[in-house]
């Protein structure tokens, strides 16, 4: 595996053999266990990358860009080594939520940006480099399989959005929740999903799932706070409450939805190039990233 | 007609002149005649020369000649010209009858009437004058005839329910029961329509060779008026439960020409496919590709029928059956993808609920990372992509996904070419980054064995190459198995013209010779393509993101066509990929007490056929019981083993082949064949001339029907063998000599007074 400590920092990973030929989706090589050893190098690369990131990226955008055939043609022009349109472009929803407005753009475009470049650098995908945020209720929405939405305890969405995610997840999208903390905003989930896929429910993902172990061994879920939330001394923003990671399954028990709750991980893409923001929580959190999209699209 | 005419002019019927050699048999007084006729002519010519009168040189050159002919006429007859024949002697010469005992006999095409009523009213009827005479000059000997051929003392023993006409066999049979006795010939009551796989050709040699002459009696019409036939139906032998098959199917017909017929398929009663043909110009065959699904596991007995119509000839041959093997059983596909892509989630999805599909997913997610799906324990493919032939060999499918050359050792490169040359295994290539030659497929083992022509790419051709596409059908795809993706062929061509665009980075627009293009874009870019190679197949399928045909905004949510597309081409892919041991019969579908023959085919795990393997038959009958049945090597070809059995109980037998080398088990196979009075007789049943005009002409026999059968007892005098007697025919008083002579004289006195010589 091409990782990010052996491409930006080339110090041997302490302990990384730890092949298990009695799982059926183990990993053939290394997994990076989750310690505090390793905490500290992990870290390291993902500031590197996100280093990288920030100096190659353009200026951010106030707008997101919504035309699939314009998208695709720029983002052509830039890629010198594929023609064509990326493999894999990491996805914001862009849903309606009156009562706050551009909640779905908390942390965008920086955290699309550089987790996109430690995806990069640390699996073998054709991924592209920038931003892609689109409407639910956009026809193109399905042309991108992964969705990323957050901050969704004031999301409302409409029928036309209810319409295009519905779709959207029964043709075979996949849905990533993320930073929202609390009863009120986890009853606002529901409720929206409700609306959405009635005929399913959230349920609990159990910890031998491969979402947990697809490249990454997840062994815990820790709850990562927001960077403002920890200079203040404390991970959490509802006070007591644990993160969690509990789905949507559909009829074939496939995960169609993952939600990330009471836990911000889209801070830490955002935010783990700060050297002062814990490594243990950017690399968690990027560890959870890369699972999700492997697993998007594999399983 | 012509015959009467030639019999009262020549004394004779043709045959006897055919038969006869010509000779004279003057007396010296005859010869003595011949001289003064010799002289008379003379003197005509010199009278005819000298003297003129008032006649013309070629008023003199007429009569001249019409004296002299009329000379020659009567000098002819002084000659007393004889036909010598060879005739057999009465009673002492033996007669061979076969008659027909086939249920093609029963068929109603001689005035509304069945042929065998023929057979009775002439040979088994006390009265008939043909039988009589026939008895009266030979020993006739009967034997009745169908696959095989027995003596009979009486022809109303027979039941004509025979289901084969073996007709070489059963003269050979007959010559060799009498060759002990003269034998003047064989008389052969039959439509000719012989159903033997071995040609007629060997079993007339013996009655060359001693001059038997065969006399067949052809019973039917050449051509029926009005009659519909499925005429051929191809099936594949086995298949996966599920599988959507698009069966081809002949039918032919007379007299039913722009009406439309119902064709239908039923497993085992319930139908379960079915097509309205129009059908085309008398005898012209109609092909009709049908689709129905195998649901049912076992071995199941489909029917293909045409809906008869009330005025038909013949109804029985309106039906084909054919066993196909319904395995009920889940075939391994190894997917090798060299990077996380969008084409992996949803083609896995796609078969998903396929219960006979396995794709078993290698997909490396970084350098020397891998991931699994799929896979049967946690030692499968733990060391990646396999090694070695039998670790690869496991599969019956392997796809390339975007995975370049370059991964591979040289001696993998090879094996995939092996998987499909050797080991008989499907292989599919798909478009992307880093396969074809943009992977560096071009020079590779792998290139050999697709079916697409991969050129080196450069920054000018192909390196950039990028396309969204549209893509249409082939001539050849409109009715593949594999690209069918609605109910009927014209829903499968409009569907695939309205699917959204795909995308290509991969431009092959080149099959190699004997490959077949299935779907490709209107500006020529190959998009679907297969051939076959050795003894498996390969495919090419350069799109890179056919997931569109799931995720675009334009597909319903529920459209299903992604899915069978994918379940489609994989099914394909592996169909008829041979297993380790692969067991066969020489029919599956035989008569009760007809010998069966089995055939295996055996490898070791690397496919290497082996010789020296013990291989057993376990049959099972209808009824249950077990017979286990040693297989020996037959020497003919490597790793091949054969034995035999009869067949004697109705219904299915199941033959299961099993074959290992010392202790190691090298696997099984089943085949099944049903025991069953066929109706093979029913079809192509229109008496067969050309076949029965041949049998005459090469043994020196001649060829009769009803209208002219009681020629038969005569011709048989002059024709036949055995004992014989020598015998001259008078031919000086044929009345056409007589004619002659007169119309000579009458002639010339007319010339005469017309030219007013008299």
């Amino acid at each position: 595996m091409k990782s990010v400590s052996q491409v930006l920092f080339p110090v041997r990973v302490d302990g990384a053999a730890t092949l298990s030929p009695d799982e059926p989706f183990s990993i053939l090589e290394h997994h990076v266990r989750f310690g505090i050893g390793r905490i500290a190098l992990v870290g390291m690369t993902l500031a590197g990358a996100g280093l990288v990131a920030l100096t190659a990226a353009p200026e951010i955008e106030g707008e997101p860009k919504q035309d699939f055939r314009s998208l695709m043609a720029e983002r052509s022009k830039t890629d010198e080594e594929r023609p064509g349109p990326k493999e894999f472009y990491f996805t914001r929803g862009v849903y309606s939520s009156p009562w706050r407005w551009n909640s779905w753009a908390i942390d965008f475009p920086k955290a699309d940006r550089q987790f996109m470049a430690a995806v990069n650098t640390l699996v073998d995908i054709n991924v592209a480099d920038h931003e892609n945020a689109i409407r639910l209720d956009d026809p193109d929405l399905r042309r991108f399989p992964f969705l990323y939405i957050l901050e969704i305890e004031g999301m409302l969405l409409t029928q036309a959005e209810v319409t295009g995610l519905r779709d959207y997840l029964l043709a075979g999208g996949f849905l990533v929740v993320d930073d929202f903390w609390g009863e009120w905003a986890y009853a606002n989930l529901e409720q929206e999903m409700r609306r959405v896929i009635p005929e399913y429910s959230i349920v609990e993902i159990p910890s031998n799932h491969p979402i947990f172990n697809t490249v990454y061994r997840i062994e815990e879920i820790i709850q990562v706070p927001a960077i403002g939330r920890y200079y203040g001394g404390v991970t959490t923003e509802c006070y007591g409450c644990d993160a969690f990671t509990s789905g949507i399954f559909d009829d074939e028990g496939r995960l169609m939805v993952v939600i990330n709750g009471n836990t911000d991980l889209g801070d830490a893409w955002e935010w783990f190039e700060r050297p002062e923001y814990p490594l243990q929580f950017s690399s968690f959190a990027v560890q959870m990233g890369v699972n999700f999209i492997v697993y998007a699209m594999s399983h | 007609m012509l015959g009467s005419l030639f019999e009262f002019l020549f004394k004779y019927r043709p045959l006897i002149f055919q038969q006869g050699d010509f000779a004279f048999r003057g007396s010296s007084l005859g010869y003595l005649a011949l001289v003064v006729a010799a002289v008379a002519a003379f003197l005509t010519l010199r009278t005819y020369t000298k003297v003129r009168g008032n006649s013309q040189p070629l008023d003199r050159t007429i009569l001249t000649a019409i004296r002299l002919g009329a000379l020659g006429v009567i000098a002819l007859c002084l000659l007393r010209p004889v036909l010598v024949l060879s005739l057999v002697v009465p009673q002492e010469n033996f007669l061979g009858v076969l008659i027909d005992d086939s249920k093609s006999m029963q068929i109603a095409d001689i005035d509304d009437t069945q042929r065998f009523e023929f057979v009775h009213s002439t040979f088994a009827d006390t009265e008939s004058e043909i039988l009589a005479t026939l008895a009266d000059r030979f020993a006739l000997r009967f034997f009745r005839f169908s696959s095989g051929i027995d003596r009979v003392g009486e022809v109303s023993e027979l039941t004509y329910e025979g289901t084969r006409t073996h007709l070489g066999q059963a003269l050979e049979r007959a010559h060799e029961e009498l060759s002990g006795v003269p034998l003047s010939g064989l008389i052969v009551v039959t439509d000719g329509a012989d159903n033997a796989l071995q040609g007629l050709g060997e079993a007339l040699l013996p009655l060359q060779a001693s001059g038997v002459p065969v006399f067949p009696v052809g019973l039917g019409r050449e051509r029926f008026d009005r009659d519909i036939q499925m005429s051929r139906v191809e099936t594949p032998r086995r298949v996966l439960k599920g599988t959507s098959l698009a069966v081809e199917l002949v039918v032919t017909h007379r007299g039913y020409q722009g009406e439309t017929v119902s064709v239908q398929v039923e497993d085992e009663g319930r139908i379960v496919g079915t097509k309205d043909v129009r059908l085309p110009a008398d005898g012209q065959p109609q092909t009709v590709r049908i689709r129905f699904t195998a649901s049912e596991r076992g071995p199941r007995l489909f029917r293909f029928r045409v809906s008869p119509r009330q005025d038909e000839m013949v109804i029985q041959n309106n039906v084909r059956e054919a066993l196909i093997v319904v395995e009920d059983r889940r075939e391994k596909i190894l997917y090798f993808e060299g990077e996380p892509r969008w084409e992996v989630k949803y083609m896995l999805r796609a078969v998903e609920d396929d219960e006979n599909l396995q794709v078993v997913l290698l997909q490396r997610t970084a350098e020397n990372k891998f991931l699994r799906r799929n896979v049967d324990g946690p030692d499968e493919l733990v060391g990646g992509f396999p090694r070695t032939r039998s670790e690869l060999y496991e599969y019956r499918g392997l796809v390339l996904g975007s995975i370049e050359a370059g991964y591979f050792t040289p001696d993998q490169l090879r094996m995939i070419a092996d998987f499909v040359n050797h080991r008989g295994g499907g292989l599919l290539m798909l478009g992307s980054h880093r396969s074809f030659a943009k992977g560096g497929y071009v020079g590779t083992p792998v290139a050999e064995v697709l079916p697409v022509v991969l050129e080196p790419v450069s920054a000018d051709s192909g390196e950039n190459f990028f396309a969204e596409v549209s893509v249409v059908t082939s001539r050849a795809g409109a009715s593949h198995a594999s690209t069918l993706i609605a109910e009927t062929e014209a829903a499968s061509v409009e569907r695939w013209r309205t699917l959204p665009p795909v995308t290509i980075v991969n431009p092959i627009t080149e099959v190699k010779p004997g490959a077949t293009t299935l779907l490709r874009t209107p500006e020529g870019l190959i998009v679907l393509a297969f051939q076959r190679y050795g003894a498996g197949k390969s495919m090419a399928f350069p799109v890179q993101d056919s997931w569109m045909w799931q995720m675009h905004a334009d597909v319903p949510v529920d459209d299903m066509t992604h899915e069978t597309f994918w379940r489609r081409i994989l099914r394909w892919l592996i169909a008829d990929v041979p297993d380790q041991v692969v067991a066969s019969v020489n029919q599956d579908r035989v008569d009760p007490n007809e010998l069966v023959t089995v055939l295996a085919e055996v490898g070791d795990d690397n496919y290497e056929e082996l010789n020296n393997s013990a291989v057993v038959a376990i049959v099972t009958d209808p009824s249950g019981d077990l017979v286990e049945l040693p297989m020996e090597w037959t020497a003919e070809r490597d790793g091949e083993y054969r034995t035999t059995f009869t067949a004697g109980e109705q219904g299915f037998y199941e033959v299961r082949v099993e074959a290992s080398v010392g202790d190691e088990f090298l696997g099984e196979d089943a085949v099944y064949v049903q025991v069953a009075s066929s109706d093979t007789e029913f079809y192509d049943s229109t008496m067969r001339l050309p076949l029965l005009t041949r049998l005459a002409e090469e043994t020196g026999g001649r060829l009769y029907t009803p209208a002219t059968v009681n020629e038969l007892p005569d011709d048989i005098q002059y024709v036949g063998g055995g004992v014989t007697v020598i015998e001259d025919r008078e031919l000086w008083d044929m009345p056409v000599l007589l004619l002659l002579l007169v119309s000579l004289v009458l002639g010339e006195w007319g010339y005469r007074r017309f030219r007013g010589l008299a």
